[in-house]
């Protein structure tokens, strides 16, 4: 009875989308408040509906109904109950409805924070183009195209499978059942500012006030997105053996590219603040950042990309482009409407300046967009412009992208300290000198530290140090400064200014704590991908392999049995330089249930010492292991991994100082 | 104020132009051709020596395991048609997800005289009855090519 209640709430909500979606244009038109109360009414009403049947989904899970299709595809009896819920987004079915369902739960939200802002109307315009890509969903949640089903539908005729297939046991891990939904949550929080640009637009208010009202949406998608794809790329790391976080996969390429177009935005935006400048470009920003969370799903569902990531191919994505065009297309037309009325009322004075040095980030930012894209997009292009189908690796990513990041950190400390309209000799002295001289002399140790260890020295290594000291350099400048000041003002000590600088003007320190991590996020990327070893071997045991400075000894073999999977292993004695460091024991898993017969998955050992990581993945193990049959092994020692986790933490707790500051907007024109 | 706005455009063509480049540069210099078996032998003699890529099927029964040379032998077979190109891969172990009809993607050299990938790069995809999980997962990404 609940999948027939929860069908009908998803037919129900179409009905609340179109109500909401009407009602809203008609009393904003005509300026009837009742109606525009109607509608925003009717945006709760689709939130209470989805609620409705999403609850009524995961009911079927937990209560193994097997009558249902979904349930039977991606749950089953023995499955642990955090992953019959996790199971919702399982499949793309239950991941729209999912999605539908966090996008209905902005829309309340939006609803909720502006019941007292009667003065001004802008959340109820922003309310309008939510509704709208809420329709879009509700409408593929119903099924309407093939590939996708309603996923509360039962299987005809009243039959009931005996047990469901179950999930893949690689997904069955705690970080993957929260790295999809926090990638979904970041993605979804993004429609929010964009319904305030195109609010905005249709309102003929474009001055800054959508954007103060959209900011902590912005700034929590970033935090969110900066949190799941990092967790995407942890997972990666310790679940699939391959001893790296990163590949540039169209996949990881879909959830990166709306961040780098969401970083560019959070920073465009304080100039439009600050100078009423680029009202333009921050609508077109908002509205790319908001279109690549779908083209994401288009790139991945449509099949027109090999993706490492197998997904069932499907005319879905297909129904994203479109509604990605339709979109921008009604967006450009408002644009085009209002063009009088976004036009900057100043003009960048300098080259060297704060402004241009935020232009410069924006075009990094995006251009950087347009590089990942070009280069996933690279198996259609090619096609079309050579009529072969050719794809691009790793290298390409890794080789087009480092010129414009290396400028982009550098920014990083130059940005904030650069002053407005001109940067002037005095400006230069006081606050780029010192700075930059530290950073020369940490860019010269780099070298020298390099050339006495043998290391070839790339240059990016000596650029990355250089840029990375100035940019500490640079920003603990400013702290140290303010916190100084305001220290012999309020007559306390330099901890008491420090913390008043932050708590007062946590937007702007909050960013400057954000920088530092990038900082320490490049440098564990340069160690990590930069001086990275691998060594590939064959052991019997009581054989040793050497990795670095690093002894491993295979002194043993080992099988355990668990409730539904086998362990296999090898214990390894890991020495350094002659000094004993305890055992390590990769292994593999091997799941005999699993839909599909016997699979089984590497379960890699991990070890940190410091900031640096021995990984060992093993291959399978010779049935005569005893008498001398070879196991293989391939053990990655690398260096400064650790630093990449704690700079992205650094990034997220600078985003939560940033997003604590409160903003009461003014109503304004 | 007119020779500023100049100097602008200037700067930001330069930065258009840079960009432009490197990507150009970056996709001569790294762009690999993607064939399928069929299209890869009937096109064997012009791409001896060349970095290709092939997706297809794992060939069943063709797969062995050398533990002592750290060496894995297979071929790949087309999705349809019974072209196969034969696949050597060192000094790496083999991906989660490698089974019998499984979906492989190969990248490497070829060898046309022996109908060879020596591939530095080999990813499997799950089996189809899987759907992997959903768009934002990173799903199987079972093997890094060369590091």
């Amino acid at each position: 009875m609940t999948a027939e209640i929860g069908q009908a709430a998803i037919a129900l909500s179409v009905l609340s989308a179109l109500w909401a979606i009407g009602f809203l244009c008609v009393g904003l038109r005509l300026r009837n408040a009742r109606a525009v109360q109607s509608g925003r009414n009717a945006v709760a009403a689709t939130f209470f509906l989805t609620c409705i049947s999403t609850g009524a989904l995961i009911y079927g899970f937990v209560t193994d109904d097997f009558s249902m299709r979904y349930v039977v595809e991606v749950s089953s009896a023995a499955q642990p109950l955090l992953y019959k819920i996790t199971a919702l987004w399982g499949r793309m079915s239950g991941s729209l409805l999912f999605w539908l369902w966090l996008l209905t739960l902005s829309g309340v939200l939006v609803v909720w924070q502006s019941r007292k802002h009667t003065r001004d109307n802008l959340a109820d315009y922003a309310l309008v183009p939510i509704a709208i890509v809420q329709l879009f969903f509700i409408l593929l949640v119903t099924g309407i195209t093939d590939g996708v089903y309603n996923p509360l539908v039962r299987f005809p005729g009243g039959q009931v499978a005996p047990d469901g297939q179950g999930m893949n046991p690689l997904l069955q891990t705690p970080s993957m059942a929260f790295h999809p939904p926090t990638l979904y949550i970041g993605w979804i929080s993004m429609t929010v500012p964009f319904g305030f640009a195109v609010g905005a637009l249709a309102s003929g208010h474009v001055g800054s006030n959508w954007i103060l009202r959209s900011r902590r949406w912005m700034l929590f998608s970033w935090i969110i997105l900066t949190i799941g794809i990092t967790l995407g790329g942890n997972w990666a790391y310790r679940e699939l053996g391959w001893g790296g976080y990163w590949a540039w996969d169209p996949v990881e390429n879909a959830s990166f590219m709306p961040w780098l177009l969401g970083t560019a935005y959070l920073h465009s935006v304080m100039i439009q603040e600050k100078r009423h400048m680029f009202k333009l470009w921050n609508v077109l920003l908002i509205t790319l950042a908001f279109q690549f969370t779908l083209l994401g799903t288009f790139i991945t569902r449509s099949g027109i990309i090999t993706s490492v990531h197998s997904f069932a191919q499907s005319n879905v994505g297909w129904y994203f482009l479109g509604f990605i065009l339709a979109s921008t297309a009604g967006v450009i037309a408002l644009i085009v409407y209002r063009r009088e009325r976004l036009k900057s009322e100043n003009r960048l004075e300098s080259l060297l300046s704060r402004e241009s040095a935020f232009v410069l980030n924006n075009w990094l930012f995006v251009g950087l967009t347009l590089i990942i894209l070009w280069g996933t997009l690279w198996p259609i292009l090619s096609e079309a412009i050579n009529g072969e189908k050719a794809s691009v690796p790793e290298a390409f990513f890794n080789q087009v992208v480092i010129i414009p990041g290396l400028l982009l950190l550098f920014l990083t400390g130059a940005g904030p300290i650069i002053s407005w309209k001109k940067l002037t000799p005095n400006n230069f002295r006081r606050m780029f000198v010192s700075p930059l001289g530290i950073g020369v002399i940490a860019g010269a140790l780099t070298w020298g530290f390099l050339a006495w260890r043998g290391n070839p020295m790339p240059i990016y290594s000596v650029l990355c140090s250089f840029a990375a000291v100035f940019v500490l350099a640079a920003i603990f400048s400013e702290f140290y400064r303010g916190a100084k000041l305001r220290a012999k003002r309020q007559e306390g000590s330099f901890f008491d200014g420090l913390t008043r600088l932050v708590m007062r003007n946590k937007r702007r320190y909050g960013g400057y704590i954000v920088h530092i991590g990038i900082v320490i996020l490049y440098i564990g990327i340069m160690g990590s991908k930069g001086y990275f070893l691998l060594e590939s071997d064959g052991l019997k045991l009581g054989e040793s392999m050497q990795v670095g400075t690093f002894n491993l000894t295979m002194k043993d073999w080992f099988q355990e049995r668990h409730a539904n999977y086998a362990r296999a292993g090898v214990v390894f004695d890991v020495e350094k330089n002659g000094r004993p460091l305890g055992e390590m024991k990769p292994a593999r898993h091997y799941y005999e249930k699993t839909g599909q017969g016997e699979t089984d998955t590497i379960e890699s050992a991990i070890r940190h010492f410091g900031a640096n990581d021995l990984y060992i993945a093993l291959g399978d193990l010779p049935p005569n292991i005893d008498n001398g049959g070879i196991v293989n092994v391939q053990v990655y020692h690398n260096p400064l991994i650790n630093v990449v986790w704690l700079g992205v933490a650094v990034m997220v707790l600078g985003g939560l100082v940033a997003i604590a500051e409160k903003h009461q907007p003014k109503p304004e024109e | 104020m007119k020779r500023k706005r100049v100097k602008i455009i200037a700067a930001s063509a330069l930065l258009l132009i840079a960009m432009a480049f490197l990507v150009i540069a970056g996709i001569q210099s790294t762009s690999v051709r993607h064939f399928t078996p069929a299209g890869l032998v009937a096109a064997a003699d012009s791409l001896n020596n060349q970095r290709v890529q092939v997706d297809g099927l794992i060939l069943e029964g063709s797969s062995t395991w050398d533990a002592a040379n750290f060496e894995l032998t297979f071929a790949v077979r087309a999705r349809e048609g019974n072209e196969t190109v034969n696949v050597l891969y060192v000094k790496r172990l083999k991906p989660d997800n490698f089974v019998d009809g499984g979906s492989v993607f190969v990248e490497g050299r070829y060898d046309a005289a022996q109908n060879l990938i020596v591939a530095t790069k080999l990813m499997t995809k799950c089996a189809s009855k899987y759907e992997a999980a959903d768009s934002a997962t990173p799903g199987l990404v079972t093997e890094r090519g060369k590091k």
